[in-house]
């Protein structure tokens, strides 16, 4: 979509025209009802909401991508990952709003995949929102009960020669996968090593791209 | 035996895990900041709308998408805590509904 | 000295929690999730309950949810532990490895030493 506004300083109106081309639904009407009321009431303005869309998209696979990497070239960042996954990020300019972040490391022994059956707790801050499949129903009942086809369903088959732990995030913490890095990627430099981590191999529902 | 929450489903069957996937909408990415917001300014406790999920009925549970619930469960909140009117709620979705259109703040 | 366990509760050093059990279990301890029969917003799924599994960690103490889901106070805070299953103890018809394993995060008083049959 082109977008001719970039010097408007309202950005928000650029952002609006996103699903203009989108009828109305019922849930967007409830929506806009719910947020007109608060902002009339009092409860928070429109600014506040803008603000926090803001600092909301700055959780993305990005930001974990970027710890993995640096993990990977740097032994003691691991360590320190491994150890304090908030202060870790904290390390990197990335402000975690999560209770509590654990990073749990692949290991040529052991497979590591996350789910929330009760609903779908997400480390947003490094994830950014869950994708579609995280929060459905299929893979909250299933991967709990049967990891390795679910992951056969993701095309990532895991050897009889390794086993899987599957993390149900259903409390208090919230988890982040570390997966192996791959080989080859001796030369690459921690962007690109970064470009290989996908937002579904830090779920552990898949491997990390293999390098070029 | 505790009767088992409609939201307790680790383990069930089901089927074939979607891996199609779509961008959040502006209006998602909205709800979401504006439930941050009750949260930090507490308003809205993670565990009361949990809460209120699971006492949505298992009919409503069975065909709610998450963002859905999402909506739902703040509102149905809302009205508990006092903080919105059902009426009002209603009438003013309604209206919003019907004009098909988004200027509505 | 050192309190007893019964005095830090009364002081609230220590949380009062539902169960008998006294909050210390360590890590490789053998434990059973119990089925407390608590009506409403719990966080312990019906899956592992009744199961036997290790305690991998001990991972602090958190406001209690099923307090807060009522606009009640969540503190004292609560020990939280996360508790490592065999799949094959949780799923008797599992497929795959016996080393399979699920890890998952149970508060206190929805745990019990379990009395190990030989």
């Amino acid at each position: 979509m082109s977008n001719d506004e970039h010097n408007h300083d309202h950005d928000n109106h650029a952002t609006t025209r996103e699903d203009d081309d989108l009828e109305l639904t019922e849930g967007e009407a409830r929506f806009l009802a719910l947020k007109g009321l608060l902002i009339e009431q009092g409860v928070m303005t429109a600014d506040e909401i803008r603000a926090r869309m803001e600092f909301n998209e700055r959780g993305s696979p990005h930001q974990a991508a970027r710890m993995i990497a640096r993990a990977w070239i740097d032994p003691a960042y691991k360590e320190r990952m491994l150890d304090d996954t908030k202060a870790a990020a904290a390390e990197l300019g990335i402000e975690a709003t999560e209770a509590a972040l654990v990073t749990i490391e692949n290991t040529p022994e052991r497979h590591n995949m996350v789910v929330c059956t009760l609903c779908s707790c997400y480390p947003r801050s490094l994830l950014g929102e869950p994708p579609a499949f995280y929060v459905s129903k299929a893979y909250r009942s299933r991967a709990v009960r049967e990891p390795r086809k679910v992951l056969r369903e993701f095309g990532v088959e895991i050897p009889e020669t390794v086993d899987i732990a599957v993390h149900d995030s259903n409390a208090d913490l919230r988890y982040v996968i570390m997966p192996m890095r791959p080989a080859g990627t001796e030369g690459l430099s921690e962007d690109d090593l970064a470009a290989l981590i996908t937002r579904d191999s830090v779920v552990g529902c898949a491997l990390p791209v293999e390098p070029a | 035996m505790t009767e088992k929450l409609i939201t307790d489903i680790g383990g069930d069957s089901a089927g074939v895990v979607p891996q199609e996937g779509r961008d959040q909408l502006f209006w998602e990415k909205q709800m979401i900041a504006t439930f941050n917001l009750l949260q930090v300014k507490g308003i809205v406790v993670t565990d009361e709308f949990r809460r209120t999920v699971e006492e949505m009925s298992a009919e409503y549970y069975a065909d709610s998408t998450f963002y859905g619930r999402r909506l739902d469960g703040m509102v149905q909140l809302l009205i508990e805590k006092g903080v919105l009117d059902a009426d009002g709620f209603d009438k003013r979705a309604e209206k919003i509904l019907t004009a098909g259109t988004r200027d509505h703040v | 000295m050192a309190l007893t366990s019964a005095r830090k509760k009364f002081l609230l050093l220590e949380p009062v929690t539902m169960s008998d059990q006294i909050a210390a279990y360590r890590v490789g301890d053998r434990v059973r999730i119990l089925d407390i029969g608590k009506p409403g917003h719990v966080r312990t799924p019906t899956y592992v309950r009744h199961k036997t599994g290790t305690i991998e960690r001990f991972c602090g103490m958190f406001e209690n949810p099923e307090n807060k889901a009522y606009g009640r106070w969540g503190l004292p805070s609560i020990p939280l532990y996360r508790v490592q299953f065999r799949q094959h103890d949780i799923w008797p018809d599992y497929d795959g490895t016996p080393g399979d394993v699920l890890e998952i995060e149970i508060y206190d008083h929805w745990l019990a030493l379990a009395e190990e049959e030989a």
